[in-house]
């Protein structure tokens, strides 16, 4: 086995089981996030239901790190603004 | 006229070139205000960088301009372009010396499990089974770059740096990963491996 796959501490391992929870067949990809997340993240702050497309969002973002540490900064600003 | 009462698309491209460097100096001190709030505490961030990042942004959202379809507000939709432009140049920055060899071929200690349940009856077989299936299906069913990229990201790499260094487009290397994420999570199941397997032996 190669080296790199070996040292896969089991804590990674379980990052990538969790990841492929989480995976489906149709995803959007980071540009589709983008230009989708400032739906989403309004949505959010009334705490409105989002519809099928924008649910996509919200799945991205459990996937993407850097997409979610983006969203939760636009969320913040907007927070600060009501 | 409040942020909320401007007609941003409009008012941006008005042929007044009045009205137009108008719309552009308020879109900008919004984009200023909003990276400063998203921002502050961090370090590295200068006044300088929220300057260049405040001036980066506004190009790339007068750029986009067509993209933007009304579906929230034209500030929140440009926040976002201003955040992504901003969060990408600071990874860029903090990972800018790091390969991704390098990366792979760190002396990382295999660690104990933290997120691993250990008080569900038989999961421990459950998890042992399904981490060694995991480990050969990484090894044999990705190809040299999927193995990279999945690697690369979990240990945090971003996103971006991978792409780059694996010289692929951005809207590529998703598609490779999730492409990886199907193929693993086929083989799981062509074991025998279901999805109730994988949240009892992970807690998930």
């Amino acid at each position: 086995m190669r080296p790199e796959v070996q040292r896969l501490t089991r804590e990674q391992v379980g990052g990538i089981v969790k990841m492929l929870s989480l995976t489906t067949d149709r995803e959007f990809n980071c540009g589709e996030c983008l230009q989708h997340v400032s739906e989403f993240a309004e949505c959010q702050l009334v705490s409105q239901p989002v519809g099928e497309v924008i649910a996509k969002v919200e799945q991205h973002l459990a996937l993407c790190p850097e997409c979610r540490e983006e969203y939760e900064a636009l969320m913040k600003i907007l927070k600060a603004g009501q | 006229m409040t942020q909320n009462e401007i007609n941003w698309p409009a008012a941006l491209r008005a042929t007044d070139s009045g009205e137009q460097a108008a719309a552009v100096r308020a879109l900008h001190d919004v984009l200023h205000t909003g990276l400063r709030i998203a921002l502050t505490g961090r370090s590295e961030v200068s006044e300088a960088h929220l300057e260049d990042f405040a001036q980066e942004s506004l190009l790339r959202v007068l750029d986009r301009l067509d993209q933007f379809q009304g579906r929230s507000k034209f500030t929140t939709w440009a926040q976002a372009i201003a955040l992504n432009v901003a969060f990408t140049e600071l990874r860029r920055k903090r990972w800018q010396d790091v390969s991704l060899d390098a990366l792979m071929a760190d002396g990382e200690q295999m660690t104990e499990p933290t997120m691993i349940a250990d008080d569900a009856l038989g999961a421990e077989e459950d998890r042992t089974r399904l981490v060694a299936t995991l480990r050969h299906a990484i090894e044999n069913d990705l190809t040299p770059k999927q193995r990279a990229a999945m690697l690369g990201e979990l240990r945090e790499m971003p996103f971006d740096q991978i792409v780059e260094l694996l010289g692929t487009s951005r809207s590529a290397g998703y598609k490779m990963l999730h492409d990886a994420r199907r193929a693993l999570k086929q083989r799981l199941h062509a074991a025998g491996i279901t999805g109730a397997d994988i949240q009892n032996a992970f807690n998930l």
